[in-house]
């Protein structure tokens, strides 16, 4: 052991000394300590997003249009422009926070969250059965908004660890995803649920649970999902249509009808007839009107986009020293690579349609401003000080040299 | 600040807890890298199906004939069979700017020639904005749901970017009739009736081949519809509402609420109206009236009242006479419409509908025993029937006042639906057994047990009693000859802030027929009826719901299987003496 701890438990602290620093400089220390690709990666997504919700629009708008309203074909795209201005200041608002602030704005924000959660059974708004809105002059879901808090919350309780190791850190995440997962269940939200678990299970999986735990977490998992099978209704139905497959015009044979409508290269612009067939055209099955407009290459891209941002995330995370920035930046990867994972492999029918939004491609309201805080956070979290030295092993040293730093 | 203070520690602490951190740090980090993989293989696979898509195509799920003529939602047809909602090949008018292929423009003629062409074919299309939307150059919708012959005439036109998808497309052949019972599909899920009750049937592969029948008889509904309608427009009512139902089974054979929405062509008006509508008690075209409106029915729950008194032995004697002179009570009168004189008997009280004598007859019953059979006849809780929208009745509670028990004795200070109204008349003369109502097609057999509500003998007083009724009183223009009709007229005045309104009525004629064997109950209702020429000047049951029945019964007693038969009738031989002729 060649370590001094003085320094090590130093570098945790923030920089608070030192001569007042103007706001200039201020941003040009937040840009030196940005990570360009994540940035430059998030914006290409936007720029993604904006032209699938132009190509979607159109459906959107012909299915909400009655005898007395007719809406513009762009109604959703101007929309989408709207919240996303909104988003993106947002983003980079939050991007700028210190870890420690964007730790407290984190479990601000998980606690507010909860709070609206609960009010939902008692004066949500119920949209197609299910209660998961709240109206406050804009209707928004809370659980939307959760969902950046609480990976960074979970992350902030499994570092806890740290400092004292007798801390029952498992018991207090699992305890609090139980009771997300809860509240969730009574709305009903079985997708937002698995999300949930998702990123409560990269947690503990970061956090040190031993390889036996895991397993056995995996087997409860399964048990768990077998059980939601068995007693709620909407999952069945989803999971039963998707395993009898092929029910004529169901939502995700319309779906791969037009997810395949364009082959290669796609019909065009503003072209495709498929998609006006398609409810949630504009939300959960966008990619599948990206596939028509713009053909199967630009769904590779958006795949490979996401790939790129998740491979990003964690490699910085797998470099960082901070055991909560890397355990908050990992589960905030992992919920929104995990929601966009499963919007797409549902639309490309490998898994039971699940109401979920592709983040900032699809048209989202008010939860694309959720997404870009996620993502804000994200860039907060992955911030690095590029002239500091490691105080242990680099990413390289730690695979393949593994031994020198012990 | 903390290292100085851990410095000052006890050496072996701080080591350890940092020698834990690097190893925490460690194993996080090892992992972190693990995920890498697990997501890098998802995008893999949605990669692979990506290109598997697009070098195969869709996977090619071989589709036998039968399923390929398996409807896209099952039909639904009436008891016998015949279409009530079907599928059909819709036309669609979509306008493909690159289907000239030349990259020249896209039509052959000026845009605003063929938005003038369209507009003669479609003559609700704004001319200008079609044009504008051809000139645009943008592919889109231009129209849905084009007949055959319009796709025919479009097609004339002779331009190639006007394309004729054919898409399927749920029909209602009948238009507006059963609408309410039937519903609409929007987005290819069902609402309002038995299209949102039945939907996960009628989306099943394996059971929507076969048409779901309902209990409707389609010819008893549209001679329901023609009548209601017919009586509702000749006194200028705001509404009607009528119900035809099987005694034995509890099927609705017929259910109309009107005005009623075509399916066909579903409206914004049709499923909301504004604020101020609301206020005045209106509601939207969709609201059925038979199973989701309550209403105070008046004195159909006359017969009621006498049937639970005859069935606790309070009348036995029905020669005996009653007061009838206005009951004081709670420091309320209750008084007849009109003087009926010193005294009636219970017969003559119901001929003429009289409140006093069948409050008196309630009083000696007693609120429990009256409270027992209206809640056994289910007018306690919601209707009996498989819709959604049904409306909870206006219940006076558990403990009821001498009053509350006089009032609801005939009609008023209970609220119900016709459909409960129709549900306890069939108890009333079916031998006494209350079953549910229900829109599903019941086979011979297998009608629900029921609920035994009133003895045999009381039933079969109160077919004698309702029989008179439509013979010498209220009733008489709904006796069509040889169906032997009984029935109770009831005209309430409707409830509003400031107490009754004397001149807003619902009015009532609940029936049976044939009284001998009795086999229907029909109930016809009128909200708001106006005195008109048709109707005498008079807003009352006996003038405007009692003929509508009066010419409904001799138009659907055929169709089912109820032959007029001058020569038969119900005994009532034995009352015919108790009834004096010189009441007015």
């Amino acid at each position: 052991m060649n370590i001094a701890p003085a320094t090590a438990i130093a570098s945790d602290l923030p920089v608070r000394s030192g001569p007042r620093l103007t706001q200039r400089a201020r941003l040009k220390i937040w840009w030196r300590e940005l990570d360009h690709v994540l940035l430059g990666l998030i914006v290409l997504l936007m720029a993604v997003g904006c032209a699938a919700i132009a190509a979607a629009s159109p459906a959107g708008a012909d299915r909400l249009s009655s005898d007395t309203v007719t809406l513009d074909p762009l109604h959703f795209l101007w929309l989408h422009l709207r919240w996303l201005a909104v988003g993106i200041a947002a983003m980079l608002g939050l991007s700028m926070l210190s870890r420690e602030s964007a730790r407290r704005f984190a479990i601000l924000l998980s606690l507010g969250m909860v709070a609206a959660l609960i009010l939902v059974p008692l004066i949500g708004t119920e949209v197609n059965g299910a209660r998961r809105w709240l109206n406050l002059g804009f209707s928004f879901q809370p659980s939307e908004f959760l969902k950046p808090g609480f990976a960074i919350t979970l992350a902030w309780i499994m570092s806890w660890k740290l400092k004292d190791p007798n801390m029952p850190v498992f018991g207090l995440v699992t305890g609090a995803l139980a009771l997300v997962v809860g509240l969730l269940m009574a709305q009903p939200n079985l997708g937002d649920a698995i999300l949930f678990t998702g990123v409560w299970f990269v947690l503990v999986l970061l956090g040190g649970v031993s390889a036996r735990q895991i397993a056995g977490l995996i087997a409860a998992g399964i048990g768990l999902l077998a059980t939601a099978y068995m007693f709620y209704g909407n999952a069945r139905n989803r999971i039963d249509s998707f395993f009898s497959g092929g029910t004529d015009y169901d939502q995700v044979d319309l779906a791969q009808r037009t997810l395949l409508a364009g082959g290669w290269d796609g019909v065009g612009f503003w072209v495709g007839r498929a998609k006006f067939r398609l409810p949630e055209a504009q939300t959960d099955y966008i990619f599948s009107v990206v596939g028509e407009e713009f053909g199967l290459i630009a769904c590779a891209g958006i795949v490979l986009l996401f790939c790129a941002i998740v491979l990003r995330v964690l490699m910085r995370a797998a470099s960082e020293e901070n055991f909560f920035a890397l355990l908050a930046a990992s589960g905030l990867i992992a919920q929104l690579g995990g929601q966009a994972f499963i919007n797409i492999l549902v639309n490309l029918s490998l898994f039971p349609s699940k109401g979920m939004t592709l983040p900032l491609v699809s048209y989202g309201g008010s939860s694309t401003i959720a997404i870009c805080c996620g993502f804000g956070l994200l860039l907060a979290l992955t911030r690095r000080n590029p002239f500091l030295t490691r105080e242990t092993a680099g990413l390289r040293n730690m695979l393949f040299d593994k031994e020198k730093d012990r | 600040m903390n290292a100085y203070a851990i410095d000052s520690m006890v050496a072996a602490g701080p080591l350890r807890v940092a020698n834990k951190r690097l190893e925490a740090l460690l194993v996080a980090r090892m992992r972190a890298l693990l995920l890498m993989p697990a997501f890098g293989l998802v995008a893999v696979v949605a990669l692979m199906r990506i290109a598997s898509f697009g070098v195969l195509g869709a996977p090619d799920t071989p589709m036998s004939m039968e399923q390929r003529l398996l409807p896209p939602r099952g039909e639904i047809t009436d008891r016998n069979g015949l279409p009530l909602a079907r599928n059909y090949d819709a036309f669609a008018l979509w306008y493909n700017p690159t289907a000239m292929k030349d990259g020249g423009s896209p039509l052959v003629h000026r845009p605003e020639e063929v938005a003038a062409k369209l507009a003669a074919i479609f003559p609700e299309l704004d001319q200008a904005d079609v044009a504008a939307r051809l000139a645009s150059g943008r592919a889109q919708y231009l129209r849905r749901r084009l007949l055959p012959e319009e796709a025919n005439r479009v097609f004339d036109i002779g331009e190639p970017a006007l394309e004729l998808p054919a898409e399927k497309d749920r029909f209602y052949p009948q238009g507006s009739m059963a609408a309410h019972v039937l519903g609409y599909v929007k987005d290819g899920v069902g609402h309002l009736g038995m299209e949102s009750v039945l939907n996960d049937r009628l989306t099943d592969s394996s059971l929507r081949g076969e048409p779901t029948a309902i209990a409707l008889d389609l010819r008893v509904q549209g001679a329901l519809e023609d009548e209601l309608n017919k009586g509702m427009l000749s006194v200028n009512a705001r509404g009607a509402a009528g119900v035809v139902l099987d005694v034995d089974t509890g099927e609705v054979i017929a259910m109309a609420s009107l005005p009623a929405f075509d399916p066909n062509d579903i409206k914004t008006s049709d499923l909301m109206i504004s604020d101020a509508e609301a206020k005045l008690g209106r509601t939207p075209r969709v609201f059925n009236s038979v199973t989701n409106q309550v209403y105070e029915l008046g004195s159909t729950f006359k017969p009621l009242t006498v049937a639970a008194a005859i069935d606790a032995g309070i009348v036995r004697d029905l020669s005996l006479r009653y007061d009838a002179k206005p009951v004081k009570v709670a420091g309320r009168t209750l008084a007849d419409s009109h003087n009926l004189g010193d005294t009636l008997n219970v017969p003559e009280a119901l001929i003429h509908s009289s409140n006093t004598v069948t409050a008196r007859v309630a009083d000696k019953l007693g609120p429990e025993r009256l409270r027992d059979t209206m809640r056994a006849l289910g007018l306690a809780e919601r209707p009996y029937i498989e819709l959604p929208a049904r409306g909870a009745p206006i219940w006076p509670g558990e403990k009821w006042s001498r009053v509350t028990t006089m009032t609801v004795s005939y009609g008023h200070g209970i609220a119900v639906t016709p459909l409960h109204l129709a549900s306890a008349y069939a108890a009333l003369v079916n031998g006494g057994v209350w079953r549910p109502a229900t829109l599903y097609k019941v086979e011979p057999g297998k009608e629900p047990a029921g609920r035994r509500v009133f003895k045999e003998d009381t039933s079969a007083r109160m077919r004698q009693l309702l029989r008179m009724i439509a013979v010498y009183g209220t009733g008489q223009s709904a006796d069509a000859p040889g169906y032997r009709v009984g029935g109770k007229t009831g005209s309430a005045e409707k409830p509003s802030a400031g107490g009754y309104r004397k001149k807003l009525l619902v009015s009532t004629f609940a029936a049976a027929f044939p009284m001998d064997n009795p086999r229907y109950v029909v109930v016809a209702m009128l909200d708001e009826p106006k005195g008109t020429t048709a109707s005498s000047f008079q807003r009352t049951a006996a003038w405007n719901a009692a003929p509508i029945v009066g010419k409904l019964i001799p138009r659907i007693g055929p169709l089912l299987d109820v032959r007029p038969d001058l020569s038969r009738d119900i005994d009532i031989s034995d009352l015919r003496p108790l009834i004096r002729s010189d009441i007015k």
